[in-house]
């Protein structure tokens, strides 16, 4: 008896004529999947800006993404930024931390933000790998630093990302995930404002599961992920 | 929603007469083909962008049976477990198994209409597995014990008003208020903690990506995400046309996709899921399934409807029809609706059973003009009518009016007599141009009204002009 697979596989030879893959034939497959790629350039959308900093800050704070910027000088002055952000927001300055050690690290009480382990509903403060300038968006991977549900649960979620790791294009962020070795991670999450819905009446509410709100705060300067 | 056995003509007529449906359908559906256009206007590389989008799933398609094996084999080096499923009922099958054998009681789900294809939702039930619907709008659905009325939108066809008396009847805390951000809170409420209690989390994919083994889902909510992560299994079911060879390939349709189905540049939540949870990771699935489903497509690629598994579910064919806009999607009786539904309902359902819905349609083009992987949906549907007549699915009636018209237009005398007195016979039912009403026309005059013909029918205008006789407009 032959198993569904064989006969999915079977049916998809059939209707496409083909005989079996050689080395060959699939080296070939793999020059046309990358050939396809050759102009991607005029494929996707011109960053406004020069600069690609500047363009991922506009493009972050613009209407798309509705997020809030900020930016640092060094990792050193964080619990101060979040500081300012949850005061000028009217928020309680208790938060939950990625349990990374750049941010464990950090003088948080000095700063007078208590960090807490509640992380449901609160505020969460984390570390990005990347960003990127076409869409604003930031990245994060799941690792044993990295709780994905950090992200997810919060009402408030603010990133901060090395300025050094703003990318281009979508595309740079694929090249880089491969060159930092880890180009599928079990979880690979591109975070692209606060959590929305249109659902009701095709009108955006911010806050439908996850953060009502996201603040992004770039980092100049060295910062180890 | 659809009574069960009623016809297409039955539903849309039911549909035609629902104001309340009209006014729901117009609040979304018009914001949504707004926003496109708007998306696509800041975008003047789209037109290129819809061309790699095209060739990128046309390479897929020719290539299908490399990119399912290559994916299959790094998805099992991920850790995760891939399944095959035929039919509807083996991939309703197998995730019910995954589920028993895990004595999971709550299941969590994320959208994705590949689960409504294969039934997926009635088969948890019918196992006495608890469901959580997590989107917001099928979370509308599934408390009105209702299907999806369009595949991004799946709530479309509710107003605010009634989805207000939904949430009031059936949360524990109910809304403050009938405004929208009040509805939405009501559920955040009253999902938070079934996400974090469920047993199994379900999502479907948008891609499948072949050189790493990855699934994409992508959202506005981030419900994929808290469906996902927290429970001990998630499982995965995904049509086996999402292929696509990278994760730079499903950017370049990412563009796309985005723009055409909501005006956004980017969701908020575009997420790879590469395999089960990892020696150390903080959090994450123990089990990671992925249920790979023909039901059809296999057969689609045979019988030359390849171009249809180019489709990213982007529902813009749907919010730009004339005809959905009309009836919306529950009037089509199926899974799928409007323009992609009507080419692919067809082929999972049987012609026998569909043949309205590829007669449902205008052909005025306008669902092929926004696809953004160019899909030639007006041909296709073509195709459908082509071969319901060669089958002989069409009724007597129809069979019979096309024979009579067929007569005419073969005997010009008879047609012009023809056409002669139909001109005459409706100028007797016309004011002020228009005819509101005329024996044996109430299909069309109940809705809306005809334009009264001119005097003459045009071959007479014509043979006038051609004598150099002022015409009917005096011109
Ligand atoms: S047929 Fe085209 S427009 Fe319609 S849902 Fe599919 S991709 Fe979108």
């Amino acid at each position: 008896m032959t198993t569904a697979r064989e006969q999915i596989l079977q049916a998809v030879r059939d209707a496409s004529g083909r005989g079996e893959h050689t080395a060959d034939s699939v080296e070939q497959i793999l020059r046309e999947s990358e050939m396809l790629l050759d102009g991607i350039d005029i494929c996707r959308p011109a960053l406004r800006l020069i600069d690609i900093v500047d363009s991922f800050m506009a493009r972050v704070s613009g209407p798309k993404v509705g997020a809030s910027i900020d930016r640092i000088a060094s990792l050193s002055q964080l619990p101060t930024a979040v500081a300012r952000y949850l005061a000028a927001n009217a928020k309680p300055a208790a938060i939950t931390l990625q349990p990374t050690s750049p941010l464990l690290g950090l003088d948080w009480v000095a700063a007078g933000v208590t960090p807490v382990r509640d992380r449901d509903d609160g505020v969460v403060v984390g570390l990005a790998r990347w960003g990127i300038a076409e869409t604003g968006s930031i990245v994060v991977h799941s690792a044993p630093d990295m709780p994905i549900l950090h992200n997810f649960l919060c009402s408030t979620h603010i990133v901060a990302v090395p300025t050094q790791r703003i990318l281009r294009h979508l595309e740079d962020y694929a090249e880089a995930a491969r060159i930092a070795g880890d180009p599928a991670p079990r979880n690979a999450c591109l975070i692209t404002g606060a959590s929305g819905t249109t659902d009701i009446e095709g009108s955006l509410v911010k806050g439908a599961h996850g953060p009502r709100e996201l603040c992004v705060i770039l980092v100049d300067g060295v910062v180890q992920v | 929603m659809q009574a069960a056995g009623s016809s297409f003509k039955s539903r849309a007529g039911a549909a035609l007469a629902d104001a309340t449906l009209k006014s729901a359908i117009d609040r979304t559906a018009g914001n949504a083909e707004t926003k496109r256009a708007a998306a696509v206007g800041e975008f003047p590389q789209f037109d290129e962008a819809r061309k790699l989008g095209r060739r990128i799933k046309d390479h897929v398609i020719v290539h299908l049976e490399h990119y399912l094996i290559e994916f299959e084999r790094n998805a099992l080096r991920s850790g995760a477990k891939v399944h095959w499923a035929r039919t509807s009922e083996e991939a309703s099958r197998i995730v019910v198994e995954i589920c028993r054998s895990a004595g999971a009681k709550r299941v969590t789900r994320s959208k994705s209409m590949l689960g409504e294809e294969i039934g997926l939702p009635h088969a948890l039930e019918a196992a006495g597995i608890e469901r959580v619907e997590t989107d917001l709008a099928e979370h509308i659905v599934q408390l009105a014990g209702e299907t999806p009325s369009h595949i991004v939108w799946p709530a479309m066809h509710k107003t605010r008003e009634q989805v207000a008396s939904l949430f009031n009847e059936k949360h524990a805390s109910p809304p403050a208020s009938e405004s929208i951000p009040d509805l939405v809170h009501s559920a955040r409420q009253d999902l938070r903690q079934k996400f974090l209690t469920a047993d199994v989390g379900i999502s479907g994919a948008n891609f499948l990506i072949a050189d790493t083994g990855a699934v994409c889902t992508v959202t506005n909510e981030g419900n994929a995400e808290l469906t996902t992560t927290p429970p001990r299994i998630h499982i995965v079911t995904a049509g086996i046309e999402k292929l696509v060879p990278s994760i730079d390939h499903a950017f370049a349709l990412l563009r796309l996709l985005v723009r055409s189905a909501t005006g956004g540049d980017f969701t908020q939540y575009t997420t790879f899921h590469c395999g089960p949870k990892r020696p150390g990771d903080a959090d994450g699935p123990e089990e990671f399934h992925i249920v790979l489903v023909d039901n059809g497509r296999t057969r689609m690629l045979a019988e030359g409807l390849a171009a249809m598994l180019r489709c990213i579910r982007c529902g813009a064919c749907m919010n730009h029809c004339v005809v959905y806009r009309q009836i919306g999607g529950h009037a089509y009786g199926a899974t799928y609706p409007g323009p992609m539904g009507s080419v692919l309902t067809p082929a999972i359902d049987g012609l026998a059973n569909s043949r309205d819905l590829p007669n449902a349609c205008t052909l005025n083009g306008k669902c092929a003009e926004v696809c953004p992987v160019e899909i030639p949906l007006p041909t296709l549907l073509r195709g459908w009518r082509d071969r319901s007549w060669k089958e002989g699915l069409e009724p007597l009636t129809v069979r019979t009016g096309i024979g009579i018209w067929a007569y005419f237009a073969r005997h010009p005398f008879f047609y012009r007599l023809a056409t002669a007195v139909a001109v005459h016979w409706m100028r007797l039912f016309r004011k002020g141009g228009w005819i509101a009403w005329m024996p044996l026309a109430g299909g069309w005059t109940q809705h809306r009204d005809f334009p009264a013909p001119q005097r003459a029918t045009f071959i007479a205008a014509y043979k006038a002009m051609r004598k150099g006789a002022p015409n009917d407009n005096g011109t």
